[in-house]
């Protein structure tokens, strides 16, 4: 199919052309002015105020209303979508009959039918008559594409004629997007995702949005107040530049109460990205589902909640150890509480407490006190969980920090 | 297929060649790709009668024959024949860019009213009467560090003492040696043969007076490579001709605005490689030679720069048009850097060089309204720079810095507008709805309904969002307030194509180029309805023809590119 079928050098009746309707530019008069009192005096202004491409009292800035039509084929790229005026133009002085054309997209994977019903079924083209189409595809494939235009006619000799063009392009990755993730303490899931512009020219990012999968909801961190962006107005990339956007993603309830299925939430969402360039020049991307790396919890997890940020010196202070059973197996748990040597932080309460059997994917709260006795950051270390039944011990240092003053 | 370009038209050097579009798609390096035009050779005969009836009739001027048009040409072309009373008041056209005027426009209308006509009548600028703090104005430049220790020197030497170092001299000469032909006749008489490029009427150099008057009578017919050609011969006079790059030589006032006139006709004419070379040896006219203060003997304590503010300008956008737009933007930069000196000199009393104090405060008004004029054409071009740069946000900063001092709800107006279209150009839909709005709220002030440019504005959103039928319905409405508008005709038969109406897209186009061909008969139309013939149809030639045909009749040489325009080949 890559070579013409006509291979005999047949004349045909109808020509055949095709342009690719990328957006029209606008377009400026060359400013060149002078002082009235220079050599020239006012004749080049009149030049320029009297061109037609001028804008009438803005004739020395280069922002146009005059439209020009695209006069090269220009990049194409991944999401955005291709249009092409495809012509047949009887070129004799009889009418031809049967006149009909037929456009296809041959990618590397499959072969889309363009034409619209009308262009498809054959009409008699006058003399000087054209038939015409104008033909949309979003891309969606890279690489190489081949644009097959097919008109058929009825020769003089009442048989059918008909002969192919072939238009070969390439299909560009417009953007590039890394994305990185952090899992917090709370099981919220942070994701940093940076938009880079890979395209030859400036792109607006007209829209980001992250829709997220079912087992979390979704909070876009890149807005202040009343929905401002924080990047401002503009939210231009010149070639090459990145912007980043923030997102907290957080487990649906269902899943956040349960252990195994937390671990199991790897799908955060897909991106969504509208981008336009030139005059509006659009162009639309979704990533496929973002996957994450969850977390190894072990057999146990432990979590310090309601801890203070700032504590006094020399005043003890409450929090929460939360302790939930991640493995497959009941528990049966003792607390050990030290205080090491160099520690600023005094346990305060009993240690080697009981804890009980804790069955698979349940959870406690255990109440816990320290005292500072030194100012500055200080780590809460010295906690120490033993199973009983495989005599196993399980440290826990520096989990969490608290600002004593 | 290749990088995106756009074609030489505005020297967009990533673009290839319009010419080669379609050959392009057609010839690509794969042999799967064929041109296919075949029509059959039996009807051949036929095809210059294949649209008789509506090319000649429609090509055919309305109203004056060919031999009334003859009779004029010696003269006045008619491509420039303006009637003295219908150009605009020079004042206006600077107006636009600066501030508004806040003097009694009486005396100003005088002035220029004499002005205007002393440059339509020839007269040299040396015959009007000298105002001394016009000229101080006018002429003021700042000299670098470098070049004020020179100037100390030469106005503290004693008479004829003072020998200049070679470093201090600009040395221009010309580069561009060979005579330029009249490049619209020669494209007629390859095409339509020398009997019909014949009955073009064409003034030559030799006809004109060879002076400045000869110059601007040139200029004014539109016969811009003879005006070119007339100022080697005027330069060669003065001794700055070829050959005489590197070689000392005496400035003069009138040696730069004929190197002024030289240049701005190369730039129209898209000369730029001799241009640049010979533009090169005045660097950024900062040579002590370029100042009246080198010259005590001659100017006495006259101060401030020979070289015109424009050609200081032009010189400064240069790299610009030849690809090179971040040079321009440096240059461009270092130019408002020194006015705004000046300014801030002016605004404390003193004349812009700062060493006197102002006479009068009507003297500091002036002298501050033509500054900040000047100063906004400089930002004006900065933005064209930013534009060419796709710097958008920069452009955007610069116009929203001018918006902010804008007097006058018209000026405003005109900058929301300019801010809309620079957002389309960026793809910024949701910036440039806003700026269109704020264009709008500004027209309240001044008339109650839409006019042409608000409606076109709204037409290019539309398109930007690719709602041509909406585009077409405002470019319509635009078309209702003023249907003898070209750009709007133009923008109409652009979005007719994109809706898929070819054929109205050219009657659209032709009917333009009919109802005004002196402005219809546009470089820019001219590539959108070649592009649109090569659309329809394998045989353009002779479509191409009459519009080569009806370019000879109405316009003299100002095309840089005839060929390039028509798509001929």
């Amino acid at each position: 199919m890559n070579k013409m079928d006509t291979k005999e050098a047949v004349e045909h009746l109808v020509a055949l052309k095709v342009m690719r309707l990328t957006k029209p530019a606008l377009i400026s008069p060359k400013i060149v002015t002078c002082d009235s009192k220079d050599l020239p005096g006012n004749i080049l202004n009149n030049y320029l105020k009297d061109d037609a491409v001028s804008v009438t009292q803005m004739e020395t800035l280069a922002a146009g209303q005059f439209l020009l039509l695209p006069q090269s084929f220009g990049n194409i790229y991944l999401g955005e979508t291709f249009s092409c005026y495809v012509c047949v133009h009887n070129e004799t002085n009889q009418p031809v009959q049967s006149v009909s054309i037929k456009a296809d997209l041959q990618t590397n994977s499959q072969r889309i039918p363009l034409t619209t019903q009308q262009s498809q079924s054959p009409m008699m083209l006058d003399v000087d008559e054209t038939l015409s189409d104008v033909i949309h595809h979003e891309v969606k494939d890279l690489g190489t594409h081949i644009l097959v235009c097919e008109v058929t006619y009825m020769s003089y000799y009442s048989t059918l004629a008909s002969f192919r063009k072939f238009f070969k392009f390439e299909v560009m990755k417009p953007l590039d997007v890394k994305t990185k993730f952090y899992n917090a303490e709370s099981d919220d899931v942070y994701l940093e995702a940076q938009v880079q512009n890979i395209t030859t020219g400036p792109i607006t990012l007209e829209q980001v949005s992250l829709e997220s999968s079912q087992q979390f909801t979704v909070k876009s961190l890149n807005e202040i107040e009343e929905g401002q962006s924080v990047f401002g107005d503009i939210t231009l990339l010149q070639p090459q530049e990145s912007c980043q956007y923030l997102y907290c993603l957080t487990p649906k309830e269902n899943i956040s109460k349960d252990i195994k299925l937390l671990a199991a939430a790897k799908n955060i969402g897909k991106f969504d990205i509208v981008w336009r360039s030139n005059l509006g020049e659009k162009g639309r991307l979704q990533t496929s589902q973002l996957q994450r790396m969850t977390t190894e919890y072990g057999d146990v997890r432990l979590t310090y909640e309601m801890l203070p940020n700032k504590v006094t010196v020399d005043e003890p202070f409450d929090f929460k150890c939360k302790i939930m059973n991640a493995s497959e197996r009941t528990l049966n748990l003792f607390m050990k509480l030290r205080s090491l040597q160099d520690s600023s932080l005094l346990w305060c309460g009993i240690s080697n407490r009981k804890l009980g059997p804790l069955e698979p994917g349940k959870f406690i709260y255990v109440n816990l006190t320290a005292l500072p006795i030194n100012t500055g950051l200080h780590s809460i270390s010295g906690l120490s969980l033993v199973d009983l039944f495989l005599k196993r011990t399980y440290d826990y240092d520096y989990l969490a920090s608290v600002y004593v003053s | 297929m290749d990088k995106p370009s756009l074609s030489q038209y505005f020297g967009d050097s990533e673009v290839p060649p319009a010419s080669q579009f379609f050959d392009e798609i057609g010839t690509s390096p794969s042999d799967m790709i064929q041109s296919v035009y075949l029509g059959d050779s039996g009807v051949n005969q036929g095809t210059g009668d294949l649209f008789p009836h509506n090319m000649t009739t429609s090509f055919v001027q309305p109203n004056g024959s060919q031999e009334s048009f003859l009779n004029v040409l010696p003269t006045v072309s008619v491509s420039t024949a303006v009637p003295t009373k219908n150009l605009p008041d020079p004042s206006t056209f600077f107006d636009t860019i600066g501030p508004e005027p806040q003097i009694s426009t009486n005396k100003n209308n005088i002035t220029n009213q004499v002005t205007l006509s002393e440059a339509m009548d020839g007269l040299s600028i040396k015959n009007q009467p000298v105002d001394k703090e016009e000229q101080r104005r006018r002429d003021a430049w700042l000299p670098n560090e470098e070049a004020q220790k020179t100037l100390l020197k030469a106005q503290s030497s004693p008479n004829g003492s003072f020998f200049p170092e070679r470093e201090a001299l600009t040395m221009p000469g010309l580069v561009l040696e060979e005579e330029l032909a009249d490049a619209l006749q020669e494209v007629a008489v390859k095409y339509l043969g020398v009997s019909s490029a014949g009955s073009r009427g064409v003034v030559r150099a030799e006809h004109v007076s060879r002076d400045e008057a000869g110059l601007r009578e040139l200029l004014r017919t539109g016969y811009l490579r003879a005006a070119v050609n007339l100022t080697a011969v005027l330069l060669s006079a003065a001794g700055q001709g070829a050959g005489r790059m590197h070689r000392a030589t005496k400035h003069t006032p009138r040696t730069l605005q004929l190197w002024l006139t030289r240049f701005a006709v190369m730039l129209r004419l898209k000369l730029h490689e001799p241009l640049l070379k010979e533009a090169e040896p005045f660097g950024d006219f900062g040579k002590p030679d370029m100042f009246y203060q080198f010259y005590p003997d001659t100017y006495g304590n006259r101060s401030g720069s020979l070289v015109p503010f424009s050609l200081r300008l032009l010189v400064a956008e240069l790299p610009g048009h030849a690809g090179k737009p971040e040079e321009a933007m440096d240059r461009l930069l270092a130019l408002r850097h020194v006015i705004q000196q000046m300014l801030s000199n002016l605004r404390s009393g003193k004349t812009e060089d700062g060493t006197e104090t102002l006479a009068s405060e009507q003297d500091k008004i002036e002298s501050i309204r033509l500054w900040t004029g000047r100063e906004t054409r400089v930002q004006h071009s900065i933005v064209n720079c930013a534009i060419a740069l796709k710097e958008y946000r920069l452009a955007g900063k610069i116009l929203s810095s001018l918006q902010h001092q804008a007097s006058s709800p018209g000026q405003k107006r005109a900058i929301s507008s300019a801010l809309c279209r620079l957002w389309l150009l960026a793809g910024h839909i949701k910036a440039a709805l806003a700026h269109l709005n704020d264009a709008m709220e500004s027209r309240h002030h001044l008339c109650p309904t839409p006019d042409v440019r608000e409606y076109v504005d709204m037409g290019l959103v539309e398109i930007a969002n690719g709602k041509y039928q909406e585009a077409y319905n405002n470019f319509v409405k635009a078309a209702d307030q003023e249907p003898t508008n070209i750009m709007v005709a133009n923008n109409i038969a652009v979005c007719l194509l994109y809706m898929g109406r070819l054929k109205e897209a050219i009657a659209v186009l032709q009917k333009a180029i009919n109802s005004d061909p002196e402005r219809g008969l546009n470089e820019s139309l001219l590539v959108n309805l070649c592009t649109l013939y090569e659309l329809e149809s394998s045989k353009t030639n002779e479509k191409k023809l009459n519009l080569l045909r009806m370019l000879c009749k109405y316009k003299s040489d100002t095309i840089p590119n005839v060929l390039e325009c028509l798509k001929l080949s």
